[in-house]
């Protein structure tokens, strides 16, 4: 278990390639997500991405070690982009062995101050085209997404892509 | 009984294709008395590709289960099942493979069929998937590994592997020693496979992350039939 993943990020993106910059048709967007009861998050449904502002897209998965370091990048972003709506979502189907809660803890321990969600049937993943987790999408004002990428995305490449839309 | 009336339908679908020159496969059209799914939108035949397809039977073969200490022999298993093929030391596609098997396993549990389908993930790396191991993976996947209908599978040796996996599967493993990694890994064929209670492939999924939702609803018709 330990060490699962800690190039995870880095070899998903060596065999994939980055998917770089590359508007996407959006007719599935914008997708309703269950949001969960967690630091920065309250029980209830959220459009993603955000109407009328620039939205990040995190799509994670609890059993996804990449992912936490996705995360902790985010964390260390949101701060300086306050004008930007920041969302997270896995696709794990909510069970016994997994449950709401489990994955509110999660993200108490790993997550941002942002809302979670779940996209239990992964309309959100097939919506983005997401091919590995961690995914990042980041959308425009008008919900259209102008960035989408498989694996670790890092501060720089995220900060470009962001400063162009704000 | 359900056979026969596919089997007399056959007729007509065969003759239609033979009017229309080249939909499907030609031949016999695209209905199978051995299968409930029609056959797939695709470019190739069943009989094109390595792996079991479309129709096709899988291999009647004997694995062992590690975490129960007990074989399992695959044409014994009545239940419609999903099989697809990984190594616990991976970290970009079979995560994702497993996962979504997970999810539907999670489906199944929610929607009251948990017992009328069966997950079959087969490791080729039985050198490290040790039963300790994949209990452990297990807990890290979120699977229920306690329920009946979820058994890892592990050929006893690398040489069996290799004769099971890779030679009657069609699912091609390499080992590969990445450089900035301290151990080895694999490049291997991406498939999750949808296979009747009567061991046919309804569909083979040869993607690296499939749809789940394309899944649960060809387990359904297969379910259902």
């Amino acid at each position: 278990m330990t060490g699962l993943g800690l190039t995870g990020g880095s070899l998903w993106v060596a065999k994939n390639g980055l998917s770089g910059i590359r508007p996407r048709e959006t007719e599935q967007l914008p997708v309703r997500v269950e949001t969960l009861d967690a630091h920065g998050s309250s029980a209830g449904e959220t459009r993603v991405p955000t109407p009328g502002t620039v939205t990040v897209i995190d799509l994670f998965a609890t059993w996804c070690a990449p992912c936490d370091d996705q995360l902790e990048i985010l964390n260390a972003m949101q701060p300086e982009y306050t004008d930007v709506s920041f969302v997270s979502v896995t696709n794990e189907r909510p069970s016994e062995t997994l449950t709401k809660a489990d994955i509110s803890e999660w993200w108490n321990r790993n997550g941002g101050a942002w809302p979670v969600g779940l996209d239990p049937g992964s309309e959100l993943l097939a919506a983005l085209g997401a091919e590995g987790l961690p995914y990042i999408a980041i959308a425009d004002e008008s919900g259209t997404v102008q960035f989408g990428h498989s694996g670790l995305a890092g501060k720089e490449t995220l900060r470009d892509e962001l400063d162009a839309l704000v | 009984m359900r056979r026969r009336t596919v089997l007399k339908s056959t007729g007509a679908v065969g003759a239609i294709v033979g009017v229309a020159g080249c939909l499907g496969s030609g031949g016999f059209g695209d209905s199978n008395p051995n299968v409930i799914l029609e056959e797939p939108d695709r470019e190739f035949e069943s009989s094109d590709v390595p792996y079991p397809a479309w129709g096709e039977q899988i291999p009647d073969v004997s694995l062992s289960v590690p975490t129960e200490s007990r074989e399992i022999r695959l044409g014994d298993i009545e239940t419609p099942t999903l099989l697809t093929f990984f190594y616990s030391h991976c970290q970009t596609v079979c995560p994702v493979l497993i996962a979504t098997l997970r999810n539907v396993q999670s489906h199944a549990q929610n929607n009251g069929y948990a017992d009328a389908v069966t997950f079959l993930p087969m490791t080729f790396d039985p050198a490290r998937d040790t039963a300790e191991r994949l209990g452990e993976y297990a807990d890290e996947m979120n699977v229920d590994a306690d329920s009946d209908n979820w058994q890892f599978l592990r050929p006893a040796s690398k040489q069996r592997a290799k004769d099971v996996i890779q030679d009657q599967f069609g699912v091609v493993f390499q080992r590969t020693e990445p450089e900035d990694m301290d151990m080895y890994m694999f490049t291997h064929t991406a498939l999750t496979l949808l296979v009747n209670a009567d061991g046919f492939v309804e569909r083979a999924y040869r993607s690296k992350s499939p749809d789940e939702e394309t899944i649960i609803a060809d387990l359904k018709t297969v379910r259902n039939a």
